[in-house]
């Protein structure tokens, strides 16, 4: 069975301690798909993804990846799967070289075969990487940064990729930049889930997009589809702004 | 104004120290950036590897090889550190009080395995065949060739340590852990795994360090207490953090205090070593070789 759906969350509700952040999301992330998920800060984004990717255990709820459930199942295995979460602001590993970072990433079993490939694709990809290539991580730019830590994903094979918001405090150039490559990954063939803040960035690389609001999913837009400025700015300030 | 011997003299003994030193504070080192603990049981590592060796050697026990008897303590070794990493240090792993809590676990572990040690072997004073026996001219001196070998081996101990984190992937994904343990689980990396082996390590260089030291010294449960104490002083000294800065730090401490041992004396060698190591301190609070963090 192939099934045509990359990422299916239904019903999950996770959190931190004893709260709960996620109050029963559901979505979806069909094969070839770029989906969006866009809302203000500490409304549940990152800790949707640290539910999917296994940093956190949902407490009830299913996530599918590629048919087989994985809720609740450990970082590493979500990993193997191919299902890869990139954090966000990523610091990556301070003391370790570009290059070493990148060739560490291939850890699992999965991607060391690949390897070498995927080191061209990156290089290809991001060529400033390559420029790079002897320095520590703690000395590059939150660019540079940034295109490695997207590097370091692609080096785990990916099957699907998770992005927290990778133009986190980047100049419009280099999120112009930036776009450019993350179009380029989808159009191999993974599917994305893009967390952002900035909405025409998302506009501009999704095919639909989730709006996220305390913890829950309250809307869907497909692309085309007019976004509802209003209801966007009433998620940011609350209903008497609007 | 001291001889051309008197200085070789010096030099070679400082050498020694410092290999000795060097190989117990860069396993000290690895657990400390790997897992963020300081591992009390170390010392005591060193004693129990050249116990294991001694009773696979020696005449009185299975007098065997010693090469094999070498080869037998470092894989007994390597599971103890298994071991000991899953019973005091993992339960602990990622509660706030980690550091403080693993001081109690790890000097319950090395009263546990002192005694142990005691009870095991006897009060009887034990000493291990030299790896090279025999004697060496060095830099006009003649030494025991045990010496020699330390002074040669350590260096190749530690150069191999620093390849196999540099370039293995297990290595990396040690150093990795030790980094950003957030990041290196969504890269895949075990971490459980990276704590394990890290452990391991360090316990085989300890008890390496012990087999080479256990024909030059006599075996006493207590063996690796003082070494251990010298270890903690270098990896703070060093710069916590950075094998390189450990290792360095590690022969300077070596050659000072055969410096001091000569001039000051046996005696007092050691207050006269921290006295110099605190005065370091006062300027360089973050350590010979580390960076102060912005």
């Amino acid at each position: 069975m192939t099934p045509d759906l990359a990422l299916e969350v239904s019903g999950v509700r996770a959190g931190y301690d004893s709260y709960d952040v996620l109050m029963g999301v559901s979505l979806k992330v069909g094969i070839n798909e770029r989906v969006g998920l866009f809302g203000p800060n500490g409304h549940g984004k990152t800790t949707l993804l640290n539910a999917i990717s296994g940093v956190i255990k949902p407490r009830v709820g299913n996530v599918r990846f590629m048919g087989d459930e994985i809720a609740g199942k450990s970082p590493q295995a979500v990993v193997d799967r191919g299902l890869i979460h990139v954090p966000q602001a990523n610091l990556l590993f301070p003391q370790m070289e570009v290059m070493e970072t990148l060739e560490l990433a291939a850890f699992c079993k999965r991607a060391k075969p690949e390897k070498s490939a995927n080191l061209d694709k990156v290089l290809q990809l991001f060529p400033r990487l390559k420029e790079r290539r002897r320095q520590q991580c703690k000395t590059l730019s939150g660019g540079e940064r940034q295109m490695l830590s997207i590097g370091v994903g692609l080096m785990c094979a990916p099957k699907m990729l998770m992005l927290d918001e990778p133009t986190l405090g980047l100049s419009p150039k280099l999120k112009d930049e930036l776009a450019v490559a993350i179009g380029e990954i989808s159009q191999t063939g993974i599917p994305l889930l893009l967390v952002e803040q900035d909405i025409s960035f998302v506009l501009s690389l999704a095919d639909r997009m989730y709006l996220v609001d305390h913890g829950e999913i309250t809307r869907e837009v497909s692309k085309g589809q007019d976004v509802d400025h209003e209801q966007i700015m009433q998620m940011y300030f609350g209903e008497e702004h609007a | 104004m001291m001889s051309l011997d008197a200085f070789s003299a010096l030099l070679v003994s400082g050498l020694v120290l410092g290999s000795i030193y060097a190989m117990m504070a860069s396993g000290l080192s690895l657990v400390w950036t790997t897992l963020g603990i300081f591992n009390f049981a170390h010392g005591v590592f060193m004693a129990l590897g050249a116990y294991v060796a001694w009773t696979v050697s020696d005449a009185a026990g299975l007098n065997l090889w010693l090469g094999f008897a070498i080869a037998m303590s470092v894989a007994f070794m390597a599971g103890l550190g298994i071991l000991i990493e899953r019973t005091v240090v993992r339960p602990f792993y990622g509660q706030r009080d980690m550091l403080l809590i693993t001081v109690m676990t790890t000097l319950a572990v090395m009263m546990f395995l002192e005694k142990g040690i005691q009870m095991l072997w006897g009060p009887r004073l034990k000493q291990l065949r030299p790896i090279v026996e025999g004697k060496v001219s060095l830099l006009g001196i003649t030494i025991s060739a045990q010496e020699a070998f330390i002074i040669v081996i350590a260096p190749l101990v530690l150069a191999a340590l620093w390849a196999f984190l540099r370039w293995t992937s297990t290595g990396r994904g040690i150093r990795a852990v030790g980094q950003n343990p957030d990041a290196a689980k969504l890269i895949g990396i075990n971490a459980s795994a990276m704590f394990a082996v890290t452990f391991a390590l360090s316990a085989v260089l300890a008890g390496f360090t012990g087999i080479l030291l256990g024909s030059l010294r006599l075996l006493t449960p207590g063996l690796g207490a003082e070494p251990l104490i010298k270890a903690f002083i270098i990896v703070i000294f060093g710069g916590m953090g950075s094998l390189a800065g450990t290792i360095g730090a590690a022969y300077i401490i070596g050659l000072v205090e055969a410096f001091l041992i000569t001039t000051v004396g046996f005696y007092w060698a050691p207050s006269a070593l921290f006295i110099i190591l605190i005065a370091v301190l006062l300027v360089r609070p973050e350590g010979l070789f580390g960076r102060r963090v912005a």
